[in-house]
């Protein structure tokens, strides 16, 4: 690449510019980069797809060698097209026209590579995320692409499954030596398999490039100012979490707002995703719950909001059961920010999004417009603007609004650092702290564990539908 | 991306056959809730019909979206197919329904030669695919009907098919493009 | 949402590796025969064998078909009654009434027109549920492509959107349960299809991207299952026809 720029059809601002890159085969490249940074629309370049299906205007070079490009991006669902394992990874094969007997031989190996090899006709939908996100990795391989390309793969996956998807892009590394670009947030995973890294900036230039330990001693403050997360161990200790918070008579505060008693629930009857659950928190607390994908974090999050009525045992926010209260009257008691922001938009300007709901008068508008503005989303400037067309940060800090608009006593995120940069979570950190000084008893379910660093007076692990205590942190 | 050949802009890509079929499948599951309601609507007889619109959205704001020929028959065509495999009340006649709504929709863009997305197509068209559905449903349902009762359904229809279905079907149109969810370059 | 698993088991049954081209032809030709024959008997007659045939010749067991047909008793009893309610030979001079409620009056022709509107959708619902019983998507889809020569590119679009399904089901439940969480009812309201229909164009702009990346439409496509016209493509066509014509035959007289 050189001098390589992108500006996407209709925007106003140019998404990449001057990226000159140099890769050698069999190298791995990291890419980073704070929220807006033009991270995607490299890796799109990178696979060939700018310009075509992405309208809009380039500049400079991009040239790759001779062979396939392979994609891989962070929404398993949104690549894999087929019903059965197998012919999904054969689709690739067969769109470019590949003979029969070869892609009866490629299948399986594509599918060993990835530790998928025992179920090639299992149905897509049956499988974890993590298996699936292998899966398209295997779909995104078979061709046997020279430059592999990877957009945040491991975004939707919890710790364990990024781990092993990581090591099966290593074991790739070694034995194919296919040339890998990744593009990431969550650093950890990926920086042993990088050879070099490239660091965008927010106005989509390039700020550093080179080999990782040098890029770090030589720019890793400006890094971290940019908003871009370093591996753990090289990033200056978290903030320690807040003493425990003191009532306005400076005294511990000892409500508890929230009290569930032998929780159990299931979604088909004798395969129960909780049992003999039970939780208290007190008013500004702050309790995260940490636990594997599919171990019922989302479920748990539903029921303690009132949305799903408990199977057995019993959830009280002070003292009452919010799945039994009809939802105008769970406002006061409850509120659930989900793990995807879009999903939870109802409406087309975040004008209405904000005031959906809400019952009309002067002191409804003038609580959400301060909101909005501490949210850094000031509906002067904001308010005509469509939700889907806000960048990821944005989304997230408007999904908070309807929540923490109507102050109710417990507060429950689901993932809310998913895909969010340094800057989106520390604001998000800061509005939690200061929801929590005012009273709000706050669960956040996430397998972010930097976040549960900064954010959590408490922590609690979901297994086997219990909840075990972490201990305080 | 401006295109000398106007032709050329009523190529399918990629994107467009996608966003026809997903839009068809949404449809698809929100039929499925739909469905339930329409049966308990239906003790109110033929005024029922007035509310036929729902079912015709697919193959008008399909096209609306994705302005491309055949974008209306491939919409309800995908949409009969989801809801034969979800197991529909109506089943395999939905392919023939679908087809025939589908299709009526899709002359009447045909005849400004898909260039023109305006209100008076939107009505010209829904009236079409309304009338086509309704001669479907007399041929499978209302053979054997009294000329008055058939007369109350024909008037229902006729209004959802004037007055509800155009300006729903701009609304939902109007309301999606505000989203910004459709890039540039999808006319 | 009922949908049928198709097994390995299920696709080397005797329909199972019928064309699904071949059985989409009868299923639509068999709707024509029950939209046409005047007597109730011969839809249902049509609409037995379609089961029957799904259980004998496809192993698809009985508590499927019922649960698939089970909607549909329903819808067919309401058209039945509304069909006897509204039935033109109710005002037909000589018509022999049953029933007389105020105004509204059933005569013997009435019902009779009744049974066979109601027998008639039965038939239709047992067709179907027959048909997709016996074939999976992604087998109707290869048919159609490989068999009915349809473009692969809409082909194997709409069939990548199909699989988007549980993803929308999954998102239309968290637009009410969004709804609710702000004191709203969580009722089909319109905006919540047009919540729906911008996340789905969404997911289709990606999943369209997903797909170009992978070469999809961008030159001649082979096939990973390939399939060929068997002996038993002509039998069941045959079969079906016969059947057609008997019953045809046996009521239009």
């Amino acid at each position: 690449m050189a001098g390589f720029g992108f500006r996407f059809a209709g925007a106003e601002r140019v998404a990449l510019a001057n990226v000159d890159l140099d890769l050698a085969p069999g190298t791995c490249l990291l890419v980073l980069g704070p929220s807006g940074s033009g991270k995607s629309t490299l890796a799109m370049a990178l696979a060939g797809l700018l310009g075509r299906d992405v309208p809009g205007t380039l500049v400079g070079s991009l040239a790759i060698g001779s062979g396939d490009r392979g994609l891989v991006f962070q929404d398993a669902d949104r690549q894999l097209v087929m019903e059965r394992v197998e012919d999904d990874v054969a689709f690739g094969l067969e769109s470019r026209g590949w003979p029969l007997e070869a892609m009866r031989a490629r299948v399986p190996d594509a599918l060993v590579d990835v530790g998928l090899a025992d179920r090639p006709r299992a149905v897509v939908a049956t499988l974890s995320g993590g298996q699936r996100q292998r899966l398209a990795l295997a779909g995104a391989l078979a061709p046997g692409p020279a430059l592999l390309v990877l957009d945040e793969p491991t975004a939707n996956l919890d710790p364990a499954a990024a781990a092993a998807f990581m090591a099966r892009l290593a074991y790739l590394k070694q034995e194919a030596s296919t040339t890998i670009v990744v593009v990431e947030h969550r650093v950890d995973d990926t920086w042993p398999l990088a050879d070099r890294l490239l660091v965008l900036g927010r106005d989509g230039r390039p700020l550093a490039e080179g080999r990782p330990e040098e890029v770090v001693e030589r720019d890793g403050a400006r890094m971290i100012d940019e908003g871009v997360w370093l591996p753990r161990r090289m990033e200056p200790a978290p903030p320690v979490s807040a003493a425990p918070i003191l009532g306005p008579d400076g005294e511990q505060s000892s409500s508890a707002v929230l009290e569930v008693l032998g929780l159990g629930f299931a979604y088909v009857a004798g395969a129960p995703v909780l049992q003999g659950l039970d939780l208290a928190v007190r008013a500004g607390e702050r309790i995260a719950i940490v636990g594997a994908n599919g171990s019922g974090k989302s479920t748990l999050a539903r029921l303690l909001v009132g949305l799903l009525p408990p199977g057995a045992g019993s959830i009280e926010i002070d003292g009452l059961a919010p799945s039994r209260r009809p939802p105008a009257n769970r406002l006061a008691l409850a509120g659930l920010v989900f793990q995807d922001p879009e999903v939870g938009f109802l409406a087309t300007t975040v004008d209405e999004e904000v005031r959906l709901g809400l019952p009309r008068g002067a002191g409804t508008e003038t609580r959400a417009a301060r909101l909005m503005t501490a949210l850094g989303l000031p509906l002067e400037t904001y308010g005509r603007r469509s939700p889907y067309r806000l960048s990821g940060g944005e989304q997230r800090r408007l999904s908070l609004a309807p929540a923490l608009l109507r102050e109710p006593r417990l507060l429950v995120l689901d993932e809310p650092t998913f895909a969010q940069d340094r800057a989106g979570v520390t604001t998000l950190v800061e509005i939690l702290r200061a929801r929590a000084e005012a009273g709000t008893a706050i669960v956040a379910v996430s397998h972010d564990e930097r976040f549960v660093a900064s954010f959590a007076t408490r922590v609690l692990e979901l297994r086997g539908g219990r909840l075990l205590d972490r201990g305080a942190s | 991306m401006t295109e000398a050949d106007p032709r050329a802009d009523q190529r399918w890509q990629t994107r467009d056959i996608l966003v026809v079929a997903v839009i068809a499948v949404a449809f698809g599951v929100f039929f499925w809730a739909f469905g339930l309601v329409w049966a308990w609507l239906g003790f109110l007889g033929p005024a029922q019909s007035v509310l036929y619109a729902g079912w015709l959205l697919p193959a008008i704001v399909a096209p609306l979206l994705v302005r491309k020929p055949g974008a209306a028959v491939f919409a309800e065509l995908v949409a009969a197919f989801v809801s034969m495999f979800l197991g529909s009340q109506w089943a395999v006649d939905t392919l023939a329904s679908g087809l025939l709504q589908g299709g009526a929709a899709e002359l009447a863009f045909v005849a400004t030669r898909y260039r023109r997305y305006d209100l008076p197509v939107v009505v010209v068209a829904s009236l079409a695919a309304t009338a086509a559905a309704f001669v479907h449903d007399w041929v499978v349902y209302y053979r054997d009907y009294a000329p008055e009762a058939l007369l109350a359904i024909a008037v229902a229809m006729g209004i959802s098919g004037a007055i509800v279905l155009p300006p729903a079907a701009m609304a939902i149109e109007r309301a999606v493009r505000r989203s910004g969810a459709l890039p540039e370059g999808l006319p | 949402m009922g949908l049928s698993v198709h097994d390995d088991a299920r696709t080397a049954t005797r329909l199972g590796r019928t064309s699904a081209l071949v059985k989409l032809g009868v299923a639509i030709v068999w709707l024509l025969g029950v939209v046409v024959t005047p007597d109730p008997r011969g839809s249902l007659t049509m609409g037995l064998v379609a089961l029957a045939a799904a259980r004998l010749l496809g192993s698809v067991p009985m508590r499927e078909l019922l649960r698939g047909l089970a909607p549909l008793v329903v819808a067919a009893c309401g058209i039945a009654v509304f069909t006897a309610i509204f039935a033109a030979a109710n005002t037909a001079s000589g018509a022999v009434l049953l029933v007389e409620v105020g105004p509204l009056v059933v005569s013997a022709a009435g019902a009779q027109a009744g049974l066979l509107v109601g027998a008639r959708l039965l038939a239709i619902g047992a067709i179907s549920v027959a048909f997709a019983s016996t074939t999976s998507p992604t087998a109707l889809v290869d048919a159609l492509v490989q068999q009915g020569h349809v473009s692969d590119r809409f082909a194997f679009g709409a069939l990548a959107a199909y699989g988007a399904l549980p993803r929308l089901s999954t998102d239309l439940r968290a637009l009410r349960d969004a709804r609710q969480l702000r004191g709203l009812r969580a009722d089909l309201h319109p905006r919540l299809l047009v919540a729906l229909l911008v996340l789905a164009v969404r997911h289709a702009e990606r999943l369209g991207v997903a797909m170009d990346a992978r070469g999809f439409g961008q030159g001649p496509r082979s096939h990973y299952r390939p399939l060929a016209w068997s002996a038993l493509d002509p039998l069941v066509a045959a079969g079906a026809g016969i059947v057609l014509a008997l019953v045809l035959a046996a009521t239009v007289s």
